[in-house]
């Protein structure tokens, strides 16, 4: 596809226009998607330590370990929590969910804390670690632990959805762009030829009678060309000295 | 009132005939009687049938603790159908498969209760299955349904708000831990380390092991864990390494046989060489079993095991309770259930789940003997509360009441000697 030099620019200025937008947009988009995904995930796992913390306080209270086991082991069936532990006021762990045990930077950690941590633990990965406290704290703790690189693949699959689109849009933009810009210059390549064919007298008016006709910019500087052409050549002002008016 | 009860009786029966025409799911199980689709059933029992419900593991790595238990009961339950039955009614088994996982469970015993509405729960395997089915029982508590002597020890069939829907007659798990914690400190052994599955049943064990401990103001000092459903072929290579680290003299493990006997497998190969204990509900016969068929010394291995059970030695032959037994089993030598048999695995002989199973079986034989001619779930309870020093012939009385509804409380530990499970008579001498 042909582009008149006078429109190249024009279309690379879309193009620039269009990858602005189109790289502006996704990076907003990404980082709203982030950061509301994230929250949402580390608002849900809160949710759910909170639901596991109040759950707990009768069983710890009045039943058996092996209820709280099975409470947090059906926790654990939720996409993204990798791990559950349940402390008691003492830091002893009461309930858990590692396999083959409890890890090292687990058991070294300040298990109280209810505040939301990363953790990197050896063998397993990278994790968000949500807390809620059970009974305010006076009966233990529940700790959930998100896998960081399960909710980035969730969090990079909406932002992939969402930046797809965009590239999508640009790419149509462009191709748009582009057929408009060569569908605007075809007329002023016409009035090139037209004008060069006049200039070395090789122009046929018949073959340019659709140029000539237009009733756009094109169509009067054709006519214009013609006249300029007319006039200057003593051959055709006998027979066409009143062409010009007859245009307008 | 009565007229209401009398047309819901109606309404009820002819449903189940419908369903049973329909559906045929009386039928499946006892394929090849003639005329079983015209049974009218309710509450589980036809003129010629007492149906209990069954969901247990026939499959997977844990399968064999079903099918075991399940070949016991039917000894007994064969017997006495062959003796005419009570008061002219079959036993029947119900059978659906859980392969030990609470999901399946939970699907089996709503079908159970709801669309198939046998008579009562019966022959279950595990905790962490049992544990998610209690509420189930509470759910539709005005049927009255009780769960029948599952084979778990755990707690939470044991007491509120869940206790008053099961009996127990086995020994629970907070016994048989508390005696070998007991045991193990008494010999010196007062390190000791934990090795459990993760999930309900892993738990309830630790938690007995923690408390038995707390006597002594000892704590535990070391634990490690496991997938439910590990298979023999598994490594558990890094398990032995965190129990060896805490420098144990003794390790309980709360696990099924194919992992334990992993476990014990690379304990030894790793130079964790302590006396090593396993739950009733590891399924000895089969851990020894996987030991033997893939060790060539097999006694290297075994002479560190020591295995706690809630029944009696099946080698005792001074109980009339296990000659029965081992009568029963050799004249009737149940098959696996014909729907899970996959031709994969071979049963044993004899074997302590069998012959709790077997026990299990003589007893809800009895109870539904006191529930009468016309059985009503109604009367179950009443029936059980009025078992009193019954003998089920192992030499331990079996009771209950409103205040006790777990018949036996005798644990027994047993080490291997010449490839069999016998009674471990003098701890020290054997582990000091």
């Amino acid at each position: 596809m042909k582009i008149t030099k006078l429109f190249q620019r024009t279309v690379f200025g879309i193009i620039a226009l269009f990858g602005l937008i189109g790289i502006s947009t996704s990076v907003l988009s990404i980082n709203a998607v982030d950061s509301h995904l994230s929250y949402e995930y580390q608002a849900n796992s809160e949710g759910h330590a909170r639901t596991i913390a109040d759950a707990s306080v009768d069983i710890i209270l009045n039943r058996d370990l092996s209820s709280l086991q099975s409470l947090i082991d059906q926790f654990l069936k939720i996409q993204g929590i990798e791990y559950i532990y349940i402390t008691n006021e003492n830091g002893e762990f009461l309930a858990h969910t590692f396999v083959p045990g409890i890890p090292q930077s687990i058991l070294d950690s300040d298990v109280s804390n209810t505040e939301t941590v990363q953790r990197t633990i050896r063998g397993m990965g990278d994790f968000v670690e949500v807390a809620s406290p059970i009974l305010a704290g006076v009966a233990g703790t529940v700790h959930i632990g998100m896998d960081l690189e399960s909710v980035s693949m969730k969090i990079q699959a909406a932002i992939g959805a969402q930046v797809y689109l965009i590239a999508s849009v640009f790419l149509i933009g462009i191709f748009a762009a582009i057929w408009f810009v060569n569908f605007a210059s075809k007329p002023i390549e016409q009035l090139q030829t037209y004008a060069v064919g006049l200039a070395k007298k090789e122009s046929d008016d018949g073959n340019f009678a659709k140029l000539l006709e237009r009733k756009d910019e094109a169509g009067d500087l054709a006519r214009l060309f013609q006249y300029f052409s007319t006039v200057s050549d003593p051959e055709k002002l006998g027979k066409e000295s009143d062409q010009p008016e007859s245009s307008n | 009132m009565s007229k209401t009860r009398s047309n819901r009786t109606n309404l009820t029966s002819r449903r189940t005939v419908l369903k049973s025409l329909l559906a045929g799911s009386v039928v499946a199980p006892f394929a090849g009687r003639s005329l079983v689709a015209q049974e009218v059933f309710s509450e589980g029992v036809s003129d010629n049938q007492i149906v209990l419900g069954t969901s247990a593991a026939f499959s997977g790595p844990t399968r064999g603790l079903g099918i075991e238990l399940y070949r016991g009961s039917t000894a007994y339950f064969t017997h006495v159908n062959e003796g005419g039955g009570l008061f002219g009614r079959e036993i029947r088994q119900q059978l659906y498969d859980d392969s030990y996982q609470p999901d399946p469970a939970v699907t089996n015993t709503t079908q159970l209760m709801v669309e198939d509405d046998v008579f009562a729960l019966f022959g279950y395997v595990g905790t962490p299955t049992v544990t998610r089915v209690l509420p189930l029982l509470k759910k539709f508590q005005d049927r009255k349904f009780m769960l029948m002597f599952p084979f778990t020890g755990a707690q939470p069939q044991r007491e509120f708000p869940y206790g008053d829907f099961a009996f127990n007659l086995r020994a629970s798990y907070r016994q048989e831990t508390g005696g070998l914690v007991d045991n193990f400190v008494e010999i010196g052994r007062e390190r000791i380390g934990v090795f459990y599955q993760a999930d309900a049943y892993g738990r309830s064990g630790w938690a007995g092991v923690r408390a038995a401990l707390s006597k002594y103001n000892l704590n535990m000092v070391g634990e490690a864990t496991y997938r439910r459903g590990t298979k023999f072929t598994a490594n558990l290579r890094e398990q032995v390494e965190i129990l060896k680290t805490s420098q144990p003299q003794a390790v309980i493990c709360i696990g099924a046989y194919a992992a334990c006997a992993a476990f014990l497998r690379d304990a030894v190969d790793g130079g964790l060489q302590v006396p090593i204990a396993n739950l009733s509900f590891v399924g000895s016969e089969n851990l020894l079993k996987l030991i033997e068929d893939s060790q060539e010394n097999s006694e290297d291995y075994t002479k560190h095991l020591v295995n706690s059970q809630v029944v009696p030695s099946y080698t005792d032959d001074t109980l009339p309770g296990v000659i029965e037994y081992n009568e029963f089993m050799s004249r009737y030598n149940p098959a696996v259930p014909e729907k899970f048999d996959d031709d994969q695995y071979t049963t044993f002989d004899r074997s302590f789940v069998s012959l709790e199973g077997f026990l299990n079986a003589k007893l809800m034989t009895e109870i539904l003997r006191r529930v009468g001619a016309n059985p009503r779930r109604l009367d179950l309870e009443e029936a059980v509360f009025s078992i009193k020093d019954f003998d089920l012939g192992i030499g331990e009385p079996v009771s209950f009441d409103t205040n006790r509804r777990q018949g036996l409380d005798r644990v027994y530990y047993t080490v291997v000697e010449d490839g069999v499970f016998v009674p471990l008579r003098n701890w020290k001498g054997t582990f000091s």
